[in-house]
């Protein structure tokens, strides 16, 4: 079994807006469900590390969220992404991108490219 | 933005609290039965398919620890909390919170109460439009006339001829007002009021006084440069405290006529209230009369003499100009102007004439005379409830030592469990500084009494007058000033305490604080103690050192008796007479008082004793003149026939003046023998002769030498200025200064054993004349106290706060002597067990706090040196190095250590050796 990774600082945020993104209106459990899939069991995520940052970007005003029932007529609290989260998705991923090529490039460098 | 927003909705989470702890709970409950359906449909048994779930959700207290931080501001809560905390905790100490309290309430009181006053006098602007861009001519402030074409060090009062000149060349200023430099007292009644006429300060200003501070009337209309012309009709403004103290507010006051010094004046409007006039003084004006009035009022009128000077200016600079590109203009159109009268000077005055020039400063605050008064004495007592507020400080920041130590071991328990050092040092500091914010609270109260007090005390005002123009009532700035001074001095004494319980060793501490036999912790509070008696001991001192020079400037010799002499003040200019009337006046004035039973004497003169003089040159009869830099000054009284022996001032050489001086026979006077002194160095003065003005006849024989006398008490400490008296008989009606021949001053000297009832007084006065008001009538010793009423003040406060200080530093001491013996029980016990009998546990526990006192007198001894050069300008030729005040500041700080430490050093003797071994 390969060793699972830490989440990163900060990118737990990203994940959710992404999440939120793609699927639409969804509930924590769902999130969290989501972001294990998508990251093929490679993250270790206890889920409950979520709640906080929900509640942060809610703060900011990215997501929103409000009651509701779901499939099996449960009451769940519905998290989607507002406008303010699209646009900042948009930016950080932008960021993201950006950082991960730099990142990229150094690790492609080889000595004698350096020459 | 996003960031912004968050603070707020972290800000106002509060409210939603419980709401959210609920919606968290239903959230983590869904959660987790949904993970348990997933593992219940993967084929778990349900109770492990739930236990698994909780497992994959994480640690749920440390998971709602981190919502609940992200969700609110943990600082501000805490801090919330801590304050709670802090007052529940000072709910619980009622003993030690009064105390801290009543101290900082007494400290904070009188510092703020002094403060108000430093504000209104020293700091605040008059209350006009922007006046910031009021400048005045002059950087000293003078007074009343000055005479010619030269002025020392600066020009600073004008004539009415050159102030015209100033206003109509000076474009910088976009108006330039003029007021006279000394008040006047007008005697003021209604048209057709059937009551007597009363006086009120009153001022004449140029038209355009009002618009140049840019104040409108608060009723009626302001005065306009129409009413300050030639042959305009005579109007009036009133001030709004007599509109409305006598009048009512009544409307019609408006447009109904006075009369001023009995002429009839129409009063136009009504100033605003507040507006004091253009400078700071113990009696504000109550009208305001146009300048170009002045001679209809005045039978001696200035306003056409060139040069007279008698006018200060007062001006709003123009958008655009600067204070120094207008200094600059006026001091060229000084010149012009002086050049326009070169005909007209002395050759000494063109001799003088390159060096004239002037200064504009800053008017924001008006032309105050009041605030270069009262500097020095505010700036002391500033300083003194400084040295009172840091003895308040240190007092408490004892308690709170001595709370400290109490608080110890819980501090130690907290740190044990791994509480922030923040949080430890937060807990005290917040509790001193709601103690000190309470105190300061607290304090305006007392402030407000205080400087009411202070205020009738410095400024007695006369019935019916307004007093001086400043409020009790606190400020803003005043308000300001309170926190301010509150939150540092609540900074300052819980400092350290706060720091203090950082250095709690945890172990140390629980091991039980009262077996050590380390004195941890109490150099703090006896460093405080010693500086609490050093700074009692400076300010017991100072207080003796003021009360010494008041005792000796009150029972100095002054040359004049003032037992059974009586003095009544009148004003016959306000009755309207006229110069020539005024002989008879006096004679019918005279002898219906000198009728009077129990009158053993009278006379009047222009000025009693410790009233004041007029000042004029001197040139002697066969002295060569005095060069322009030889000073021949001499001041100069009027007054009736045997005035000298009825003040009690002895003629050493020739004679007094008598009835045999008269309007037709040789012009005679009276010389002092400091007038001897200063013109007749190796000569006889008698049958000599001098005049006031250098080209004219030097007509007045010296007559009579009497002897020194200080008849001005301004300038305590000083040698006695020249003086000569003229009588009044001898007036000279063409003279320059027709104002001199009002005399206003009646002395009455009383039979030996008899009295003279006032009211006998004020009905010879009415058989004279019922519409000539008496303005007082007092002792002389209440006249010549009256003019100590400052130093009496101060020397007064001084005390006060000495007594405050040294009974906080003895509070300080006796609490630091019983801490200390408290702690050292189980010494002392042992030591008592040991065969140590009382009085050697009461010297044990004295010497501790004598050793305090001795430092503390070996660090204010130089401080009090110090102090004493501090006040030297202020003690009237008493020496600041007196060895008998300091002593006995000494002995009172000694003997109030003793009943100090006394106290918990019997109780300390008293300790049964049994019980205090058993008391751990």
């Amino acid at each position: 079994m390969k060793p699972k990774a830490d989440v990163q600082p900060g990118t737990l945020a990203l994940m959710v807006l992404k999440t939120l993104d793609v699927l639409g209106a969804l509930h924590g459990y769902g999130i969290a469900q989501r972001i294990e899939q998508i990251s093929g069991d490679l993250l270790t995520l206890n889920q409950g590390t979520l709640y906080p940052v929900l509640l942060r970007l809610e703060q900011e005003g990215s997501i929103a969220s409000e009651w509701g029932a779901s499939e099996n007529n449960r009451k769940a609290r519905f998290y989607r992404l507002t406008r303010t989260g699209r646009k900042q998705l948009r930016a950080e991923t932008r960021d993201w991108e950006q950082t991960a090529a730099i990142v990229g490039r150094f690790f492609a460098v080889k000595a004698e490219d350096l020459k | 933005m996003r960031t912004f927003r968050r603070f707020f909705r972290r800000l106002v989470s509060r409210a939603t609290i419980r709401q959210d702890e609920e919606r968290l709970r239903a959230e983590i409950e869904d959660h987790i039965a949904r993970q348990t359906e997933e593992n219940v449909r993967a084929g778990w048994p349900p109770a492990e398919a739930r236990r698994q779930a909780v497992l994959k959700f994480g640690p749920l207290e440390s998971m709602k620890d981190t919502y609940r931080e992200q969700r609110g501001l943990p600082s501000v809560e805490v801090l919330v909390l801590d304050t709670r905390h802090a007052l529940r905790r000072l709910r619980r100490a009622p003993a030690f919170t009064l105390a801290a309290t009543l101290t900082l309430v007494l400290g904070m009181g009188a510092t703020t109460s002094i403060f108000t006053l430093v504000h209104a006098i020293l700091l605040k602007s008059l209350p006009v439009a922007n006046p910031s861009e009021l400048y005045r001519v002059g950087r000293e402030s003078r007074c009343c006339y000055l005479a010619g074409y030269s002025q020392d060090r600066e020009f600073s009062l004008v004539s009415y001829d050159l102030y015209r000149y100033f206003r109509d060349h000076t474009d910088g200023f976009s108006e330039l007002a003029a007021v006279p430099s000394m008040q006047l007292l007008f005697g003021v009644r209604r048209s057709g009021s059937p009551e007597a006429a009363r006086s009120y300060p009153g001022e004449f200003v140029s038209g355009n006084y009002f618009a140049m501070f840019g104040i409108a009337a608060y009723a009626g209309r302001a005065l306009t440069a129409t009413d300050d012309r030639v042959g305009a009709p005579p109007v009036a403004v009133m001030s709004y405290r007599l509109w409305q103290q006598n009048y009512g507010g009544d409307p019609s006051v408006i447009g109904s006529t006075f009369h001023l010094n009995d002429k009839l004046f129409t009063i136009v409007g009504i100033a605003p209230p507040g507006f004091f006039g253009d400078t700071l003084r113990p009696t504000p004006p109550d009208f305001f009369l146009p300048l170009n009035s002045e001679p209809f009022v005045e039978s001696d009128a200035d306003l056409n003499k060139y040069d007279t000077h008698w006018l200060n200016l007062i001006g709003r600079i123009g958008p655009g100009a600067t204070a120094a590109s207008v200094e600059a203009q006026m001091r060229v159109e000084l010149k012009q102007w002086l050049r326009a009268h070169w005909n007209e000077m002395s050759a000494a005055e063109r001799m003088k004439f390159p060096e004239q020039t002037l200064f504009l400063s800053p008017g924001g605050a008006g032309i105050t005379s009041m605030r270069e008064q009262y500097q020095r004495w505010l700036q002391i007592l500033m300083t003194i409830t400084g040295f009172v507020l840091f003895i308040v400080c240190a007092n408490v920041a004892n308690l709170m030592l001595v709370r400290g130590m109490e608080r110890q071991r819980q501090t130690a328990v907290s740190m044990a469990l791994g509480a922030r050092a923040s949080r430890v040092v937060r807990q005290p500091l917040l509790e001193s500084i709601l103690l000190s914010l309470f105190g300061g609270a607290a304090g305006l109260a007392i402030a407000y009494g205080g400087t009411r007090l202070i205020l009738r005390f410095a400024f007695p005002s006369m019935a019916g007058l307004a007093g001086v123009p400043i409020s009790a009532s606190p400020s803003l700035p005043v308000l300001c000033f309170a926190f301010v001074a509150s939150l540092a001095t609540g900074l300052a004494f819980g400092i350290a305490p706060a720091c203090l319980a950082l250095r709690v060793d945890p172990i140390e501490a629980l091991r039980g604080a009262n077996r050590s036999t380390t004195r941890a912790g109490s150099l703090p509070r006896k460093t405080l103690v010693v500086l609490q008696a050093a700074l009692s001991l400076v300010l017991l001192s100072a207080a003796g050192l003021l009360t010494v020079a008041l005792r000796s400037l009150e029972h100095q010799n002054l040359g004049f008796q003032q037992d059974g002499r009586i003095v009544a003040t009148m004003n016959p200019r306000l009755a309207g007479y006229r110069p020539d009337q005024l002989s008879p006046l006096y004679r019918r004035i005279h002898d219906s008082i000198a009728n009077l039973p129990g009158v053993a004497s009278v006379a009047l003169c222009l000025y009693s004793p410790a009233g004041g003089g007029w000042g004029s040159g001197v040139w002697v009869d066969g002295h060569p003149d005095p060069g322009p830099r030889n000073e021949n000054f001499a001041a100069w009284d009027r007054v009736t026939a045997g005035y000298f022996d009825v003040i009690g001032t002895p003629i050493i050489r020739g004679h007094d003046i008598t009835e045999q001086d008269t309007a037709g026979s040789r012009k005679v006077a009276v010389v002092s023998d400091a007038f001897v002194r200063k013109f007749f160095r190796n000569e006889d003065p008698l049958g000599k002769h001098f005049g006031r003005t250098p080209g004219e006849p030097r007509e007045f024989e010296i007559v009579g030498v009497a002897r020194d006398a200080r008849y001005l008490l301004s300038n305590p400490g000083q040698a006695p200025v020249p003086f000569f008296f003229l009588p009044e008989t001898q007036a000279e009606y063409g003279q320059s200064n027709l104002g001199s021949l009002f005399l206003h001053d009646i002395v009455i000297l009383a039979r030996p054993g008899a009295t003279v009832p006032v009211s006998t007084i004020r009905e010879a006065m009415a058989s004279v004349d019922p519409g000539m008001p008496l303005v007082s009538i007092r002792t002389m010793r209440e006249q010549v106290a009256g003019q100590f009423t400052q130093q009496r003040l101060i020397a007064r406060l001084t005390s006060f706060f000495g007594i405050l200080s040294l009974l906080l530093a003895s509070i300080g001491l006796y609490g630091v002597t019983a801490y200390n013996a408290g702690r050292r029980v189980s010494e002392i016990g042992v030591r008592m067990a040991l065969g140590a009998d009382r009085s050697q546990v009461i010297r044990l526990v004295l010497r501790g706090a004598f050793g305090l006192l001795l430092f503390g007198l070996l660090i204010g001894l130089p401080l009090t040196l110090l102090a004493g050069r501090f006040l030297s300008s202020q003690l009237y030729g008493t020496s600041p190095y007196n060895p008998v005040v300091i002593l006995a500041g000494t002995l009172v700080l000694g003997v109030s250590a003793l009943v100090a430490s006394l106290l918990p050093a019997l109780r300390a003797s008293r300790v049964s050796p049994l019980d205090a071994l058993r008391s751990d």
